[in-house]
């Protein structure tokens, strides 16, 4: 970049808005993978209008332009990496208006997740999709990646949820896209082909998402099986029987353990796998369903199955899930959160693949996840500094991302391509494919400036 | 940039000769604090509870950028700049990070040690220099000499000093810099020792023999600067034969039972359970667990507080429930008293412990309390954010629809009353905001109607 250029940037957003120095460059230079690739420029920008000046510039001097929520992603996608201007999308955090006969609210990129959803709490509706970083990531992040959480199962991820956007795309037109209505067959869908695209389709400026009415009852358990197999064969069977829960969640015995030595909560530590598991809806409906789930534990040998029996009694149920992450990432110094996801069917295999694949590498692998949506989250403990161990470290994770898609799976169920799985990318989808998204990149982004050195290996 | 409410001030001092210092932060990578520094995984946890960071959104001030930045140091990538020093003393200190942190980084110790190097290579704000300074002279953080420490009881007419400063005593008082110096603290020590008069117990004051704890000094970097203070405060206290020694602040309560069994001059092995100082022969309480236990004992008796004589919620008769008779209070954990010391259960207790009391608990509470803002003299560097901080925490406390604001540190209290002024349009009635044993003190002396 120009001394002319960052001038140009200050004329836009103003003086106290546009950083260079090497302190901003560090701090604005990293996201949850912990790889560094410092911007050139950071533009803290409150507005579409100055988003459009920004990129119209950066467009007709070919500089990289790279959009950036609170940067907790996993997969790189804010990282400036091929240099140039980093968007902060921070100060755009205003929620615009609530619509409580449509089911939707209308919020700006910067809009932090959860507040979304405490927003939509104060009329009885909630938003659905929870990803891990819901307290502090943002809207536009949760759009970009396409972000999942722990209710997937039941309701979808970001994707079921955005109706429309407002966008700024590489050339500098801010466009709407989308529909509030319900059904709409105007064109082509490109609320669905921006929302995932991880920031190198558009700038995503704006959106209305859907809310759903709360439900008033919801059921939680726990059961622990002695043997890995028992577990991921009942989140088959529940499935089976009829029951779609809200949240299915797995956690294996490294895990266990991991969460044991942190928080001391008396789990039994030969414990195979435990899952923890809620339904919600009607109170009646739940009833039952909490009913069903039982029985198909108890017919998969469940050790034990516990059924909460106050909102105190599923917080404590809930301890061990929240801690997972945390515990493992106490375990060793560098902690590795991969997100293969297979259909459901296959969870069984999946999961001992990854344990396989541990044992080859002599890895630690905790292994937590919405294994009802098929989306594990194998993590790898590991100390990055030691390259030997680094080696073993991708073997495993290319060796994983192939199991995966043997088994009919993707890289990256809500993670998101950007620059770590780029190189995998071609592991699963075709060449004509792979050419095909590339022409689409191409007829949004002609001079390939938006988020460059992402999702493709060039 | 990024910093449009906290840029750099004047006060800052800077050397810009090449010091040595930032082999010293280098090193650390090889001491084992390097370790910490590389566990941080950039979750990005710390953004969403640390206190400057929601006010700001500015990632350099966030744990997680203060700590890209120390790690860049101590690769070589930069040096020690007037940014990053800047960057690391904008901080409450309010430890909610290091609670939180997934990871498990210490990120309390390390701000410490960093700070402490950014002192040695005489890299840190200027406005330390003179806090150092009047602390060196008059032993307090006020523009006063030390011989003030009693005018809050001076005051008080046909007062027998006496009475209040003995030659040996059962417990000692340790006032503290602000409620000895700052007029509108005053009713703290006023409270507490007409509480613990009217109980009975052989207490005495410091007076002139009290100096500051060291805290501000300690929290800012320079710890061998603080260390007269603690040999002298720890003397004086032996002095008096003293079984217990009773704080009001936080802030000196956390010293005296995390920093002196640290200073290894004449104290002992440091092994202090955390109840007390290790070295010396006395306990170290805070006044909430003290008063508690004088509530337990039955050495004072409790009634329903007096509304009307605090003056308290009357202003839209409209709001207030007809059959209410209780009245609503709500407790905010001081970060050094809660989180960083472990005192939550007392002070909820001690007000349980009035008839006629509702405690309504803030959203976040215990150890997920917010700060005030007025924590790690910050107020004294950037006073606008810690302003900011210091209302973002008065909605919290609005929104419980409490008639009181109970704390027990006379520097929530300043801060939260500012704040809830400035708020006093979104409200249609007064909170009124109170310390511990000031709530106490009127429940002694309400007469029950």
């Amino acid at each position: 970049m120009e001394e002319e250029h960052i001038k140009y940037l200050i004329e836009i957003a103003g003086q106290d808005r546009v950083a260079t120095d090497m302190e901003d460059k560090i701090c604005f230079g990293y996201d949850s993978t912990r790889l560094e690739y410092m911007p050139d420029a950071i533009v803290k920008v409150s507005e579409s209008q100055q988003i459009s000046s920004i990129l119209k510039l950066a467009n007709e001097y070919k500089v990289p332009v790279t959009p950036r929520g609170a940067a907790t992603g996993l997969s790189g996608g804010c990282l400036a990496v091929k240099g140039g201007i980093l968007l902060v999308m921070l100060e755009m955090n205003r929620i615009l208006n609530i619509n409580t006969v449509d089911l939707q609210i209308e919020v700006e990129a910067g809009v932090v997740t959860i507040d979304v959803d405490r927003e939509a709490n104060k009329y009885g509706l909630f938003y659905p999709p929870d990803p891990g970083s819901l307290k502090i990531s943002t809207i536009g992040g949760n759009i970009a990646e396409n972000a999942g959480g722990l209710r997937g199962l039941k309701y979808g991820v970001t994707k079921d949820y955005v109706n429309t956007m407002e966008i700024v795309l590489p050339t500098g037109e801010i466009a709407n896209v989308g529909t509030k209505t319900v059904k709409s067959v105007s064109g082509y869908n490109l609320v669905d082909l921006i929302v995932g695209s991880e920031g190198t389709l558009a700038v995503v400026t704006k959106a209305t998402l859907g809310l759903l009415p709360a439900p008033p009852a919801r059921a939680s358990l726990l059961a622990a099986f002695a043997s890995t197999i028992d577990a991921a064969k009942t989140v088959r069977d529940i499935v089976s029987e009829g029951v779609i829960t809200a949240t299915l969640e797995y956690i294996d015995n490294v895990t266990i353990n991991a969460i044991e030595d942190y928080l001391k909560i008396g789990l039994e530590r030969s414990m195979g796998a435990m899952l923890l598991i809620e339904v919600d809806g009607q109170k009646g409906a739940v009833d039952v369903e909490a009913e069903i789930v039982k029985k198909v534990c108890t017919k998969n040998n469940a050790i034990a199955c516990k059924l909460a029996k106050s909102d105190a009694e599923r917080d404590t149920l809930w301890s061990a899930r929240r801690a997972a992450l945390s515990s493992l990432a106490r375990v060793r110094p560098s902690t590795i959160l991969e997100d293969a996801t297979v259909p459901r069917s296959k969870i069984v295999e999946l999961v001992e693949a990854v344990n396989s694949i541990a044992s080859k590498y002599s890895l630690m692998i905790g292994t937590f996840g919405h294994a009802g949506d098929g989306n594990l989250h194998p993590t790898i403990l590991t100390d990055l500094r030691n390259k030997e161990e680094e080696i073993r470290v991708e073997k495993a994770i290319e060796e994983i991302f192939v199991e995966a898609i043997k088994l009919g799976g993707t890289l990256s169920g809500e993670h998101g391509i950007g620059l770590t799985k780029a190189k995998f990318l071609k592991l699963e989808i075709s060449g004509d494919v792979y050419a095909l998204m590339k022409r689409i990149k191409q007829a949004f982004d002609p001079n390939n400036i938006l988020n460059p050195g992402k999702l493709f290996i060039e | 940039m990024v910093e449009s409410i906290e840029k750099p001030r004047d006060k800052y001092k800077f050397e810009e000769k090449n010091s040595n210092k930032e082999k010293n932060v280098a090193n650390m990578l090889i001491s084992g604090r390097g370790d910490d520094l590389f566990t941080c995984s950039r979750c990005g946890t710390c953004l969403s509870i640390c206190p400057v960071y929601r006010q700001t959104l500015d990632e350099g001030c966030a744990p997680r950028g203060k700590l890209s930045l120390i790690e860049a140091v101590a690769n070589g990538k930069i040096p020690f700049t007037e940014k990053v020093s800047q960057r690391l003393y904008t901080c409450t200190m309010c430890n909610y990070c290091t609670k939180e942190c997934p990871s498990g980084v210490k990120v309390d110790e390390l701000f410490r040690a960093v700070r402490s190097d950014l002192v040695d290579s005489k890299k840190y704000p200027e406005i330390l220099d003179l806090l150092k300074d009047r602390i060196k002279k008059a032993y307090n953080v006020t523009f006063d000499t030390n011989q003030g420490r009693l005018d809050w009881l001076k005051q008080i007419p046909d007062i027998n000093i006496n009475e209040y400063v003995k030659d040996t005593a059962e417990v000692v008082y340790f006032v503290g810099c602000v409620s000895s110096f700052s007029p509108r603290s005053f009713v703290i020590p006023r409270a507490i020792t007409q509480v613990l008069k009217g109980a009975g117990v052989d207490f005495t004051l410091l007076g002139e023999d009290e100096w500051c704890c060291g805290f501000p000094l300690l929290s800012s970097g320079m710890t061998a600067q603080a260390q007269f203070l603690a040999e002298h405060n720890i003397e004086m206290v032996r002095k008096k034969g003293a079984k217990i020694l009773i704080t009001s602040c936080p802030s000196c309560y956390h010293t005296w039972v995390h920093e002196y069994p640290d200073f290894k001059s004449d104290a002992g092995d440091g092994s202090g359970d955390g109840a007390g100082y290790s070295a010396g022969d006395f306990k170290i309480m805070h006044i909430s667990q003290y008063l508690l236990e004088l509530i337990k004992n039955k050495k004072i008796k409790l009634n329903s507080i007096n509304t009307n004589r605090i003056n308290v919620c009357q202003v839209n008769e409209n709001r207030i429930d007809k059959n209410q008779k209780n009245i609503k209070v709500t407790y905010h954990d001081p970060c050094d008293l809660g989180r960083n010391s472990g005192i939550i259960d007392e002070p909820r207790e001690v007000i349980k412990s009035i008839p006629g009391v509702d405690l309504l608990e803030l959203q976040n509470k215990k150890l997920q309390s917010n700060c005030c803002g007025g924590g790690g003299n910050l107020e004294s560097l950037n006073p606008q954010l810690a302003a900011k901080i210091a209302e973002a925490k008065a909605s919290e406390i609005i929104s419980t629809g409490a008639e009181i604001l109970v704390s027990a540190c006379q520097q929530c209290e300043r801060t939260l009353s500012n704040a809830l002024k400035k708020k006093k349009s979104q409200v249609d009635y007064k909170i009124k905001v109170m310390d511990i044993s000031e709530l106490v003190l009127e429940s002694i002396t309400s007469s029950v109607e």
